[in-house]
């Protein structure tokens, strides 16, 4: 493919115009990310709305230069930024004409280095960052051009590829850096709208312009598991949002870090852009009034909107009702070790409480647990014999409906998990659970921790020993050869799929090692390595 | 006049079938990048399936026209007065759209009721067939469309999908959604509920699949219809007719492909089952 070494200004015009139009067939999808409270309702449709004003200018600017039209790039969507993420976008754009300053056409190099200051000044007009937004995604693919272009790439269509991949990623990591979305299971809206712009501009370098139009925009799927919110989502109905602000001032010498400085405790989200002749103010507040009252001294106040957010709030619960999961019964689990907790939420477990061999949480705890889950029915998974009956207790002590499913181990408990149905009534599925606990065997391999005689086994202290389904029936060499004991012992006729979740002091090397002489030895099963980080226990094995 | 049938290529009604019932069966689009093809008119199954495991592009579905189907009951219009056009849930595709538009547009004289399926696959395609047996049996078509409204409250479908990247990449995730991010490898059951894609439960293996599937078939009671489908993989679908027979005549149980449409989403080795409980 061609190189593309400098761009000018009627490319970068055409470029972010194309993109327009390709987050414009996004941007309802956009819309439906977006997670309450969140400053302006709807993402996509604001940010479309910027980047139309943003273009507009751009294209009745009479210089055509690089600087020119960056610079009018800037002036548009200073003019026309809609809600927080249109704000925050006509910052990049600012950004963006400072790096371009005074250019005819842009390299690669420059290109990085405007990048840059795009995401630098995005930042700056957030009077509080989040990260796991569209900042990040900004910084991101900024940092991944400037990597580009100091590996000595002078293709601007290469540095926006690497750009645009970043943004990707950064994307898909927004939910783990950002709990209210990886609750809802989605991606950062404003951040998908940074990628798809991105994205937009760089399938017009490519030339892919029949293309664009043929296809739409992928949103990019939220990675991390779904995580049931940890408090139910209707109560926040009793938490006033206030009114979102937002207006234009024109004046003479205004300064906006002033201006931050003074509007920064009457209200939230804050954010002051602009420059001396022109600032945009966007505040979510109690008292609007006020804020207008003392912008009029300070200039002439222009396109104000003032909507109530707590009626936004109520279209959006509307809006979400089918969205939110249906915590109708929820389930509670008892883990040790933060991989095998990651495999119970990952599952749907509403809530998994720190425990297991040796540690036994609490009935207090247990109880704590259910009294905190958004549901009114608990399925009890204790994945210990001695944590059943403190699960037991709970059912006396809570005006919640309680189910204990009598599992005993880890592989039990996620069998059991497993089996849910989403379509069953509480009762059934407990039952169901119940059930699903026999088709599963359960090793565990540990180390004695003194010298006995069990079950016909002399025992050396510190020896690998191996448990099935609670009973200690192998001792041996290593962990393998125990492992190894009880598989033949077991039959595996029948099996299909065996789970290894390793110890928080095994490598996943050691671990992989183990899958590798399993399969060696099993060639029709299917072996899964999982990291459990369990103590105690070096390997806990499920054998379906 | 008999009432003619109309319905899309997401019932799995083939066109063999479809020749042999006497019923026309209007595609959708299937496209890969800007390769559009007619589903299973311009692409074999095989064909389809190949590309979606070896390609990058990922392929995306479209309805048909209104004017496909003008030109379809302009077409029947000239042997009938009254056509029964069944198609896929409109909460899935905007096919019933196309249907209902493409009926107010046409210039012959002919009564068309459009019926929504709320479901997909065989699912549809048993509701289909169940028309035709009324048709058959002499019913006029506001009958007929009496009793593929009750049919549609008496068709079920189950899928097993070996994997969650093909509906998670087309967008259709919708309830499933908490599907997603396992961090063990399970497989999804899901069913149609409402008209749209409804998660059930999880398995690990395939014959885990088996026994769910073969579960909710023996729990629901007496069939009128019951149909197997696969993906890629007929030898299974195959081994599930095997097991149904205990409990369905075999030779009653129809067999036939997922759609590319829906493979779009389903991905290679998906297996679907359709029933309609009977009246």
């Amino acid at each position: 493919m061609s190189q593309m070494k400098t761009v000018a200004g009627q490319e970068l015009r055409d470029m972010f115009a194309a993109a327009t139009s390709w987050l414009e067939k996004s941007s309802a999808e956009i819309d439906a990310l977006n997670v309450f409270p969140v400053p302006d309702g709807d993402t996509g449709t604001n940010m479309m709305l910027t980047m139309r004003s943003t273009m507009e200018e751009a294209f009745r600017a009479p210089d055509h230069s690089t600087a020119g039209v960056a610079g009018a790039m800037a002036k548009g969507a200073l003019m026309g930024a809609r809600g927080n993420s249109g704000v925050i976008l006509s910052q990049v754009w600012r950004g963006l004409a400072q790096g371009l300053e005074g250019k005819e056409s842009f390299t690669s190099a420059e290109l990085a280095r405007a990048l840059e200051q795009a995401a630098a000044m995005a930042y700056k007009g957030v009077s509080n960052p989040v990260e796991g937004t569209m900042l990040t995604v900004m910084h991101d693919a900024a940092a991944a051009a400037k990597n580009e272009v100091e590996n000595g790439e002078e293709d601007v269509i290469a540095v926006m590829e690497a750009t645009v991949e970043a943004a990707r990623n950064s994307v898909a990591n927004t939910p783990t850096l950002l709990k209210v979305l990886r609750e809802a299971g989605v991606v950062d809206a404003g951040g998908q709208g940074i990628y798809t712009i991105l994205e937009g501009a760089l399938r017009y370098l490519r030339g892919e312009v029949e293309l664009m139009r043929l296809r739409k925009p992928q949103i990019i799927v939220s990675e991390l598991p779904h995580m049931m919110p940890a408090t139910p989502t209707t109560v926040v109905d009793e938490v006033p949002y206030g009114y979102c602000t937002e207006f234009m001032l024109k004046g003479e010498k205004l300064d906006t870090e002033v201006m931050k400085k003074r509007l920064v405790r009457k209200g939230e989200s804050l954010i002051v852009v602009g420059d001396e002749s022109a600032v945009r103010i966007h505040i979510h507040t109690l008292d609007p009034g006020n804020i207008v009252r003392w912008a009029t001294k300070l200039g002439t106040v222009h396109q104000v909107s003032i909507r109530n957010m707590d009626e936004q709030h109520q279209d959006f619960m509307e809006m979400q009702k089918e969205r939110i999961p249906t915590a109708d019964t929820a389930v509670i689990t008892v883990a040790a070790g933060d991989g095998l907790k990651d495999v119970f939420a990952s599952l749907g477990a509403t809530a998994v409480i720190t425990g297991g061999q040796t540690m036994n949480p609490s009935t207090k705890d247990i109880l704590q647990a259910v009294e905190s889950a958004p549901s009114d029915k608990i399925i009890l998974l204790p994945n210990n014999k001695n944590i059943i009956l403190a699960a037991e207790q709970v059912q006396s002590l809570t005006q919640k409906q309680v189910q204990v499913v009598s599992s005993k181990t880890i592989p039990q408990g996620v069998v059991a998990l497993l089996s849910f149905d989403y379509e069953a009534d509480f009762m059934t599925n407990a039952h169901i659970m119940e059930h699903a606990i026999t088709a599963v065997k359960s090793i565990e391999i540990t180390r004695a921790v003194r010298s006995t005689k069990v079950n016909g086994l002399k025992i050396k202290r510190k020896q690998p020993i191996g448990i099935l389904d609670g009973d200690l029936v192998a001792a041996g060499t290593s962990d393998a050869d125990v492992l190894h004991k009880i598989l033949a012992e077991l039959g595996m006729e029948k099996a299909e799929v065996i789970t290894i979740y390793h110890g928080e002091d095994i490598e996943a090397a050691e671990a992989e090692e183990i899958s590798a002489g399993i399969t060696e030895k099993y060639p029709n099963l299917q072996v899964e390595v999982v990291r459990g980080g369990q103590p105690y226990y070096s390997y806990i094995i499920s054998v379906e | 006049m008999t009432v003619k049938i109309v319905t899309d290529t997401l019932s799995d009604i083939t066109s063999d079938l479809a020749g042999e019932l006497g019923i026309t069966v209007v595609p959708l689009y299937v496209r890969f990048g800007d390769e559009i093809f007619k589903d299973r008119v311009d692409i074999t199954s095989e064909e389809f399936y190949r590309r979606l495991v070896y390609e990058d592009i990922l392929p995306s579905t479209t309805q048909p026209t209104p004017h496909d189907f003008i030109t379809v009951y302009e077409e029947l219009a000239k042997e009938t007065d009254e056509i029964l056009v069944i198609v896929v849930s409109s909460k899935l595709s905007g096919t019933y759209q196309s249907a209902t538009q493409a009926r107010d547009m046409i210039q012959a004289k002919c009564k068309i009721n459009v019926v929504d399926s709320l479901t997909v696959a065989m699912g549809e395609g048993l509701i289909v067939m169940s028309a035709l047996n009324a048709v058959k049996n002499g019913a006029n078509l506001d009958n007929a469309t009496e009793h593929t409204k009750k049919a549609v409250s008496r068709s079920h479908l189950i899928a097993y999908f070996d994997t969650l990247k093909y509906l998670a990449k087309g967008g259709r995730i919708g309830k499933a959604q908490g599907l997603l991010g396992s961090m063990l490898s399970v497989k999804p059951i899901l069913t149609v509920k409402d008209g749209e894609m409804s998660p059930l439960t999880r398995v690990r293996s395939l014959s885990g699949g088996f026994d769910h599937l073969f579960g909710v078939v023996a729990n629901a009671g007496k069939l009128e219809s019951l149909a197997v489908e696969h993906a890629t993989t007929p030898a299974d679908a195959d081994k599930m007719v095997e097991r149904f027979s205990s409990i369905y005549p075999r030779d009653d149980i129809h067999r036939s492909v997922i759609s590319p449409v829906i493979g779009t989403y389903a991905g290679p080795n998906a297996l679907a089952i359709s029933y309609l409980t009977a009246e």
